[in-house]
């Protein structure tokens, strides 16, 4: 699934180790999470929601779309 | 990098599998000196024999509570993958075996043996797992 968490990061000035200490993961989780190889579950996606204070829908893009 | 323990389940993961080793080690050792210079009879036997099996049985439990207490789903999912990938491996290779000893004359294979398969597939596999995901 891909995802505007890259940017979303960017714009905060964060390192990929940055955001992972933020939501308590490993730095591999958030990469895998950006690079769309890792698609997170509901909770975690709501967790990162909740990090950037924006919905799980304005983060992650559904390929159908 | 790949191997630097960070979450605290991780590494209560690895003192603990390296506790659980130790008493292996210790009790296998204990076992054999018993049956050595002990030659235990009876029911005893039994016990004593079963023995070095608790720690290797107390190691998947180990890995049990490791995703238990993991709370970073990314990293159970890599555990999780690796372990199917340890079963899969270990039952396959010792299929294969057991048909290579009844036709082909291979030697014969103890049945701890697929016990070690499994740690060796589950070993392999997991830096290869997290590779998919770079």
């Amino acid at each position: 699934m891909k995802n505007r968490l890259r940017v979303l990061r960017a714009e905060r000035n964060w390192s990929q180790a940055d955001l992972a200490e933020r939501l308590e993961v490993s730095r591999q989780s958030v990469n895998a999470i950006e690079t769309g190889k890792y698609d997170p579950s509901l909770p975690l996606a709501m967790r990162i929601a909740r990090l950037f204070d924006t919905t799980i829908e304005a983060i992650f893009i559904d390929d159908e779309d | 990098m790949l191997c630097t323990p960070k979450s605290k389940a991780r590494r209560r993961y690895l003192y603990r599998l390296f506790a659980a080793n130790v008493v292996y080690v210790v009790s296998a050792f204990c076992t054999k000196w018993v049956f050595l210079h002990l030659h235990p009879t009876g029911a005893v036997v039994y016990l004593l024999a079963v023995i070095p099996a608790l720690p290797v049985i107390g190691i998947l439990a180990i890995v049990g509570l490791y995703i238990a207490e993991e709370s970073d789903e990314f990293e159970r999912s890599i555990i999780v993958q690796s372990m199917l990938w340890g079963i899969g491996g270990a039952l396959s290779l010792s299929t294969i075996w057991e048909y290579l000893h009844d036709f082909a004359g291979a030697p014969h294979l103890s049945a701890l043996y697929v016990y070690v398969f499994f740690w060796i597939f589950m070993g392999i596999s997991q830096p290869i797992i997290r590779l998919r995901y770079r």
